[in-house]
């Protein structure tokens, strides 16, 4: 029992790897084809990694119009700098890095654009928690609620893992700064959570 | 207390679903976006070339002007310029204070230009005229790609350029714009 346990087990986990396997061939493939101008390829990249983009979008802009526009603005960045693209990190990780340099280019203009924006967020609810369940939508709810320097190192650091030094590069702040609106973010974040007696 | 609170509400953070769809396909925006026909490159890449080679011309009259002997005095008449309208991308803007500089000096350049020698002026003239017609090019190359951080920064340079260079004909002391300022 225990070695066709071990045995099921081993199998299970090398059809595991054989998938990931697989997925990260095809997307190869399909970044290969891409780079050759093939927008079909492009949209099953676009397909595979849409949630993730426009989820990062969307906790950072907490408004699912811009988050939308991000989005967008992400993909069609991408498509212009794929053959950029070398591979020293994951194409995802690569994609999060347009996507939050569209996120913090849209916030630029954003604020020359204060009125219009105001708008549009008027309009436009923003529901971050789209994804979340229970206790985590009180705590997305909170997130979206922060300060925008505390809530971008907030997302990228605890939602999506990245470091302070990959949050900072995607920012252009210093690890320092990042760690220091981290700080700021916990601090707020336990505040307005415990006003509401959220429990983690 | 506190501390451990904060880190459970980041392990938390950590379970907050990470991948969310769209409410609705963004596919067919993204798909006439890269699917448009691609804008020719050749004619960004010469002009910026040319606004290159101008600025450059530009900024070495501009420093043989301001380096050289000074002493004038050769009144003339005053010659009409007409300055193009600054128009930035979304990384630049020109602020009031610029303006209103650039007010003060268009004001002044006249009487400035007639202090000058008729050699001088001519010099002047020609380099101003280099400027804005270095101005003229990049601003028409940003109508056609207003985000072009490169452009964007070749124009601010190059009104600076412009600025030093009618600062100089006019001679002011007056405290006005510097370089750094705009």
């Amino acid at each position: 029992m225990e070695a066709l346990l071990t045995v099921e087990t081993s199998d299970y986990s090398q059809g595991m790897v054989s998938t990931e396997n697989q997925a990260t061939t095809d997307e190869a493939g399909l970044i290969e084809r891409a780079k050759r101008s093939d927008s079909k390829a492009f949209e099953a990249l676009y397909r595979m990694h849409i949630g993730q983009v426009y989820g990062l979008c969307l906790r950072m802009t907490g408004n699912v119009s811009e988050a939308e526009d991000c989005a967008q603005d992400a993909f069609i960045q991408a498509w212009n700098k794929l053959d950029r693209f070398r591979g020293d990190s994951a194409f995802s990780t690569w994609l999060h890095r347009i996507a939050v340099n569209a996120v913090l280019g849209r916030m630029r203009k954003s604020k020359r654009e204060h009125d219009r924006i105001q708008v549009a967020a008027a309009e436009s609810t923003a529901p971050a928690s789209i994804g979340d369940s229970g206790n985590l939508r009180d705590l997305s709810d909170a997130v979206d609620k922060l300060p925008e320097g505390a809530r971008h190192v907030f997302v990228l650091y605890a939602v999506y893992g990245y470091s302070h030094k990959e949050a900072g590069k995607m920012l252009d702040i210093a690890v320092g700064t990042s760690k220091a609106q981290l700080h700021r973010a916990r601090r707020l974040l336990v505040q307005q959570l415990e006003k509401e007696g959220f429990e983690a | 207390m506190n501390d451990e609170r904060e880190d459970r509400l980041v392990a938390a953070a950590g379970k907050l679903a990470k991948s969310i769809e769209p409410e609705r396909d963004l596919w067919p925006g993204i798909a006439e976006a890269i699917e448009a026909p691609q804008r020719r490159n050749w004619t960004p890449m010469f002009a910026q070339a040319a606004a290159v080679v101008l600025l450059v011309a530009t900024s070495s009259a501009v420093t043989w002007y301001a380096v050289k002997d000074d002493t004038v005095v050769a009144p003339e008449y005053s010659a009409e310029l007409i300055f193009e309208q600054a128009s930035f991308g979304s990384v630049y803007t020109l602020g009031p204070g610029f303006q209103e500089a650039r007010g003060m000096l268009m004001a002044d350049l006249n009487a400035g230009l007639e202090q000058l020698s008729p050699e001088e002026r001519a010099d002047i003239e020609n380099s101003l005229a280099v400027v804005q017609s270095v101005i003229g090019q990049i601003n028409a190359e940003l109508e056609n790609d207003p985000e072009n951080v490169y452009l964007q920064e070749l124009l601010l340079r190059t009104y600076r350029d412009e600025l030093a260079l009618m600062r100089r004909v006019g001679g002011l002391t007056k405290n006005v714009m510097l370089r750094n300022d705009i």
